[in-house]
């Protein structure tokens, strides 16, 4: 009987191609879309997962921002480790890192930069659970001078070669280390945020000039050091954290140490000095969220038609049943039927978010893979939506054996009211979820536009920042005589228009900014509390950026290029509790030891990092030799000959100046936007999988309103009989989709603003939730909603009311 | 004259092949006739009520409706004649479900510009000629075949067609109901009110003035 009734099915579903097809299609979409945001959440929840991953936690340091405590470095002091581990017992171990973003690989005649690694404790290989290929876990980072590569790495600079005892060297700013490989290490997983290419040994500080005094004595002065501690599993963590909180080990009120799970830190940190982007929980949640909703849309709306389509079927149900089927039989078949469907449609979604894999990836920027590990990760998804899948066939499968076999052969065959209100609940619901995703669209999309068309404060269109390690035995002077050489050899360049020296700049965020507390002010107040940035520049930085001066002006360096004046911007004045910028000019700051700067300058505030962040006080030194160039290049003159061509140029400069060096640049206006990319992302998968809900919700809507023909066929019939037109018949027929829709706005619009309004709070400059974004949310599902209806509404109006009203 | 049929085929294509529900239909009605039509089952006897009704259309012949030739006349005109003149009586009546006796009764006229208060009147007017008043608030399914086929003629005639077309109305009742809606079809007709039925009783037959029998779609 199962095989008759597998056969009927099939041939049921051949037969009606395009029921089937929408179906199929609607359900697919859901699938495939789940399948997709689902591989991305797993792997952003997947982070820094290893052995004993559970009980690494990351220390990092928070400020006293008026009355309470707020996350304020991510990095900490070289002492931090060792005394939590020597004051709690239930601190088994620490690791400290010392973060080099970029370092200088010299083999032989190779030169190359290479990104990411650490100065690393030999306990390293304790805390963290990444194997060791090669090498002793325990002893590879225990002496000066030794180094674990990662297997890329060492093959990159060794080839196919046993990389254990060779040598290399490694030159940071100048200086230069040479170091034995003691390891090679698996390169560490994609998924994990801190991640280093090659750990060079915590003792190294000592024989590397690059490291002074003041760093490597231990002290609670310098927070340079990303600290992991490895506590005991036994250990209540509550109590643990309360007491680091509450100790005060660097007798400093203003700070406290704090912990966090090492497996939160991608998802749910986001402080300053993080070793690198981190990812948001709250963008997951909204893609988890609209997973589901997706999903569950596809399911009603396969409910939907498959009730509609058994209303269709009433006479052969009728028929059945008159010839002696069980009511169990009936919904048997029917499950059958919904089995068929739901194993094709699920299939054709796991099939088409393979396929669709590569364009969503290149969509969202995202480098999701479907490998073997997260396809048993996804086992449990697809067992959800195989259940779902069954419980929406049950509804419409017992529909079916509800009807009344004599009825059901006149034709005469009607849900009872409260089906149509189920529908009804049905449809309002993915209307109610569409007009959401609609609104939460538009307003990631305004809210992105609106970050893109801020002012920044300062002009980074056509500024290339040049950067490079420079292997020489030249003195510190001489090698900045020799940049000097290079930037005016640069202004010759015809489409180069100005040029300066400068530590950092807008966008560059947090890299290369120093960060201080504890300064003296002009009118003799000691302010030890303020978090204050600082960098290093030369006087053209203000003029070539265009960052404007609210009062004063730049640095007038003496006749030997030197000077000890400062610039600050508007935030600082006010932090600081000035009423007017006025006061600080000509007037002295003092931090850092004795060291004093005079103010020249209060320039209007910028956005220096990225407009997700607000403004934080800057102070811009003068210093005579800062060796990062800032070429502002002429857009006439490079417009035509490309932006390649004046980099190549460039570049040659660099090279017959630098012999032995690499080279490195940047676009600001582009690093600028980096600050939003992951933004901007979402919010393009916001806009596809909202126009898949719409899609899927309008298939909905098409099955309904089919419905709603076939059963109002009759009385469209009598109503025509007695003299209505075409256009009465479709706004008696639109009328309470319309109505539907109206009451899916009116619940919608509360929830959108209200999970918006929290979405936004990520952000300190914020668009508007205007409210044309509703009224546009609200028209646009309203005219899906008469779009679709009045297809099948139009044919029902014009049918013949003589084929309806014909008598048996 | 109210209308008036001539050579009228109408027919159908079925396997490549002409079907004739209608063959030369030649036929006149004055204002004030009652025809009843009668012949087996699948003559034609709908088909033929249906096109003069205009809720069908025709392949051959012309058809003159006071003057008027349908058969030329645009949708809109023609939908226009219409609802002025015509009224409809089905064998199962086709009574909204939804609606109230009352609210039935209304429906015609919210197609027919009539204004609220209008309505109301002409509604009380029918129920009060119909004899349901006690029935306006109840439904189609509170009520024996009778007295809705009662609620159908009562539809039919609330905006005073001149031609009533009626198909089988006494078909799904006993004979005491049948008589009761003859009696009035032919109340209705000394009234003034044309009036076409088929019928496949002899009896009923003779309340009209006139009988056509059809046989295959032929006036015979
Ligand atoms: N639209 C149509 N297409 C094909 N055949 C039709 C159509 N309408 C009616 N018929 C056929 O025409 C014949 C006459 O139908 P009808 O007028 O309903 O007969 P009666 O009312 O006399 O029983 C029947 O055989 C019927 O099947
Ligand atoms: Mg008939």
């Amino acid at each position: 009987m199962i095989k008759l009734f597998f056969t009927i099915a099939t041939r049921y579903l051949l037969k009606n191609k395009l029921y089937s097809f929408i179906n199929i299609f609607g359900l697919a979409i859901g699938v495939a879309s789940f399948i997709l945001i689902m591989l991305y959440v797993d792997y952003e929840r997947s982070y820094d997962k290893f052995e004993g991953s559970q009980h690494v936690y990351r220390v990092y340091m928070d400020y006293l921002e008026g009355n309470s405590f707020v996350p304020g470095d991510a990095q900490t002091y070289n002492l931090s480790g060792p005394t939590l581990k020597r004051e709690f017992p239930g601190v088994l171990d620490y690791v400290r890192f010392y973060y080099i973003e970029k370092a200088t690989f010299v083999l032989g005649d190779r030169i190359f930069e290479q990104p990411m690694g650490s100065m690393a404790d030999a306990s390293y290989f304790n805390v963290f659970g990444y194997p060791l290929l090669k090498g002793n876990h325990k002893t590879a980072l225990s002496e000066p001078n030794t180094i674990v590569l990662s297997q890329t790495l060492a093959k990159k600079l060794f080839g196919d070669q046993n990389p254990m005892q060779k040598t290399v060297t490694v030159v940071l700013d100048g200086d230069e280390v040479v170091l034995t490989v003691t390891g090679l290490m698996k390169d560490i997983p994609k998924n994990v945020h801190f991640r280093n290419n090659y750990l060079i040994s915590y003792a190294t500080e000592n024989t590397w000039d690059f490291f002074d005094e003041a760093q490597t004595k231990l002290n609670f002065n310098m927070n340079n050091y990303y600290t992991y501690l490895k506590i005991d599993e036994n250990a209540n963590i509550a109590s643990l954290k309360d007491k680091i909180i509450n100790s005060d080990f660097d007798e400093d009120e203003e700070e406290r140490h704090n912990i966090e799970p090492i497996e939160d830190i991608h998802l749910y940190s986001d402080k300053p000095y993080e070793v690198s982007v981190n990812g948001s929980a709250t963008r997951i949640k909204f893609l988890s969220a609209i997973a589901f909703i997706i999903l569950i849309l596809s399911w009603l709306n396969y409910i939907n038609l498959s009730t509609t389509k058994s209303l269709e079927r009433a006479k052969e149900t009728g028929i059945r049943k008159v010839v002696g089927a069980h009511r169990w039989q009936l919904v048997l078949q029917s499950i059958m039927e919904s089995t068929l469907l739901n194993t094709i449609a699920i299939m054709v979604g796991i099939i088409a978010s393979f396929m669709l894999l590569p364009i969503y990836n290149s969509l969202t920027e995202n480098k999701l893979e479907i490998n073997l590990s997260s396809f048993t990760s996804l086992f449990p998804i697809f067992g959800f939506i195989f259940l779902g899948m069954f419980l929406a066939g049950l509804y419409p499968a017992f529909l079916l054996g509800d009807y009344k076999a004599t009825k059901a052969l006149k034709g005469e065959v009607r849900t009872s009211s409260k089906g149509v209100l189920i529908r009804k609940g049905l449809i309002v619901t993915q209307f109610l979820a569409t007009i959401i995703l609609i609104i939460g669209t538009m307003v990631v999309t305004k809210q992105i536009h609106f970050l893109q068309n801020q002012p920044i404060g300062a002009e980074l269109n056509q500024i290339v920042a040049l950067k490079g390690e420079i292997v020489t035995n030249k003195s510190d002077s001489l090698l900045s005589n020799d940049y000097k050489l290079l930037a005016d050899e640069l202004k010759d360049l015809p489409f180069v228009e100005n040029i300066t020296f400068a530590q950092t700049y807008p966008g560059d965020s947090f890299d290369n900014l120093g960060s201080s507390r504890g300064i003296t002010l002009p009118n003799g107040v000691q302010n030890l509390s303020t978090v204050y940035y600082v960098y290093d520049v030369q006087p053209e930085y203000f003029e070539l950026l265009d960052i404007p001066f609210v009062v004063g002006n730049t640095f007038l360096p003496n006749d030997s290029g030197d000077s000890n004046q400062i610039a600050v911007n508007e935030t600082f004045v006010k932090e600081m509790g000035f009423n007017s910028p006025e006061e600080l000019i000509g007037r002295k700051l003092k931090f850092w030891g004795n060291n004093e700067w005079v103010v020249t300058g209060v320039f209007k505030d910028y956005h220096h990092f990225g407009l997700k962040d607000k403004v934080l006080p800057l102070l811009v030194k003068h210093q005579r030799d800062v060796n990062n160039l800032l070429v502002k290049l002429d857009p006439t003159a490079t417009s035509t000959a490309g932006f390649t061509t004046a980099i190549d140029q460039i570049q040659n400069k660099w090279n017959q100046i630098f012999t032995k060096s690499t080279f490195n640049y940047a676009f600001l206006d582009k690093k600028f936007e980096a600050h939003y990319k992951e933004d901007k992302t979402f919010g393009k998968a916001f806009q596809v999988f909202t126009v898949l809900a719409i899609l899927i919700a309008s298939l909905g809507l098409f099955g309904l309103s089919s419905y709603t023909c076939v059963q109002r066929r009759k009385e469209i019939g009598i109503r025509k009989v007695n003299g209505a037109s075409i256009t009465q018949i479709l706004k008696l027929l639109n009328i309470d989709f319309i109505k539907w829709v109206g009451l899916a706005f009116i619940v919608a619009v509360p929830i959108a603003w209200y999970v918006m309004n929290k979405w936004l709070e990520g952000f300190a400059y914020k668009t508007a939730m205007s409210w044309w974004i509703f009224a546009f949310a609200g028209i646009s599902a309203l005219a899906v909603a008469i779009l679709t209806v009045s297809w099948q509404s139009f044919q029902a109006a014009i049918t013949n009311p003589v084929d309806a009203l014909k008598d048996q | 004259m109210l209308l008036e049929l001539k050579n009228i085929f109408k027919w159908v294509n079925s396997g490549g092949q002409r079907v004739f529900l209608l063959k030369d239909i030649n036929l006149k009605v004055d204002e004030g006739d009652f025809i009843s039509i009668m012949g087996p089952s699948g003559s034609g006897k709908s088909t033929l009520l249906n096109v003069m009704g205009m809720l069908d259309g025709f392949n051959e012949g012309e058809y003159n409706f006071l003057e008027q030739s349908v058969h030329t006349l645009k949708e809109k005109k023609r939908a226009t004649l219409y609802k002025e003149y015509i009224g409809f009586v089905f064998q199962s009546y086709h009574l909204l479900d939804e609606l109230t006796v009352q609210e039935n009764l209304e429906m015609p006229l919210l197609y027919k510009k009539f204004k609220g208060s209008e309505r109301k009147a002409m509604v009380a007017d029918m129920l009060d000629r119909f004899n349901i008043v006690g029935k306006k608030d109840l439904f189609p399914a509170q009520l024996s075949g009778g007295q809705q086929q009662l609620v159908g003629v009562a539809r039919a005639l609330i905006a005073n067609p001149k031609l009533i077309l009626a198909d089988e109305p006494t078909g799904n009742l006993n004979s005491n109901q049948s008589e009761e809606i003859m009696q009035l079809f032919q109340q209705l007709n000394k009234e003034g009110v044309t009036i076409i039925q088929v019928t496949h009783s002899e009896k009923n037959a003779q309340y009209g003035k006139r009988i056509i029998q059809l046989l295959d779609g032929r006036m015979v």
